[in-house]
């Protein structure tokens, strides 16, 4: 069994390209997996899938490296949202996601960070307040 | 108790007084003070050379340590029960209520006709409605808020309207640093549509037959 096991992680190790590549890894994404690369997005994002895992293992995206480690759950884009979360077992990458000219492009959660969402109102104000001292 | 009840058994007076009506015959009662010793080492072997060399020898190589030790060492290789978040996600449904959209026809007209059926119906009273007639005389709205730390995500809203503009989205990652973050506007919400619909139109597909 054990046998088995060292057999497994040596297996993983060569298909992740080689040990560096695989430290390297194990660093970023905290575990080491290797499966068949399902599609990527606009966004760097890489997307894996191997039905060896148990459910909610068996699909993982190893995030753009643009992000190095500052990733998040949120950059994953809606097209591969219903994917990632087992809704579905099509990939966009055979069933094309609608495409129209007004939709937005992705973006992760932007809290605590320039961009944020900061809220107004749409409409005027319908009480105007009074200034003193002006007419 | 024993000591009483063959009390009880040696007064013979009692017995033809009463006769043995009054005291059954059980095999409690005909116990006479014996007993099993059920612990596994008895008193007498704890003292032998082998029992003191065995102690001495576990508590030199610490066994209970190394076998604890050897339990931690096995689950390593075990496969792990979690996931590993944000790598990998949990299955969710297509039913699923998380962040509020505004959504748009195909050709980016916008699907709200403020009809405020949502703003009637939700029991948290967390959405805020103004309508105004727009300039080519079309019903909008101007003001559409939803105080997200109100809402109570019961999914009223979009059971209420009856053209599928306001649906609750498949997203639930939009933890924000501020209160203020999550007082969302008609601008953030059309936004959100903008963003979420390729994922809206999936769960929409996913469940035609129940609507």
């Amino acid at each position: 069994m054990i046998i088995d096991k060292v057999h497994k992680t040596l297996r993983v190790i060569q298909e992740n390209g080689g040990w560096l590549n695989s430290l390297l890894k194990l660093y970023r994404y905290d575990t080491l997996k290797s499966g068949r690369l399902v599609g990527t997005d606009d966004y760097g994002n890489r997307y894996y899938e191997n039905k060896e895992y148990f459910m909610g293992r068996d699909r993982w995206v190893e995030y753009a490296d643009k992000v190095r480690l500052d990733y998040d759950g949120s950059q994953i884009p809606a097209e591969w949202y219903g994917w990632m979360h087992h809704k579905t077992d099509i990939p966009p990458t055979l069933r094309p996601p609608p495409k129209y000219k007004w939709l937005a492009q992705h973006t992760e959660n932007m809290t605590g960070t320039s961009r944020q969402y900061v809220p107004y109102d749409t409409v005027p104000p319908k009480i105007q307040p009074w200034i003193p001292g002006k007419k | 108790m024993a000591a009483l009840v063959r009390t009880l058994l040696r007064d013979k007076s009692h017995i033809t007084a009463f006769g043995l009506r009054y005291v059954r015959t059980s095999s409690i009662l005909q116990g006479q003070g014996e007993y099993i010793q059920v612990n596994q080492i008895p008193e007498k072997e704890l003292m032998t050379r082998e029992a003191i060399a065995d102690r001495t020898a576990k508590l030199f190589f610490f066994e209970e340590l190394v076998r604890g030790m050897m339990v931690t060492l096995g689950m390593i290789f075990k496969e792990p029960a979690t996931i590993n978040y944000p790598f990998e996600k949990g299955p969710l449904s297509p039913r699923f209520r998380g962040e509020h959209a505004l959504r748009r026809y195909p050709s980016g007209e916008e699907r709200c006709i403020a009809c405020k059926l949502c703003e009637a119906i939700c029991p948290a009273q967390a959405i805020t409605i103004e309508a105004e007639e727009r300039a080519d005389g079309s019903r909008r709205t101007t003001r559409y808020d939803i105080d997200m730390t109100k809402c109570i995500y019961c999914g009223f809203c979009q059971e209420a309207c009856p053209v599928d503009a306001i649906v609750e989205g498949p997203n639930f990652e939009y933890s924000t640093e501020t209160h203020e973050e999550l007082l969302y506007n008609k601008e953030k919400l059309l936004d959100n549509g903008d963003k979420w619909e390729p994922e809206i139109q999936a769960n929409i597909r996913a469940d035609y037959l129940y609507r």
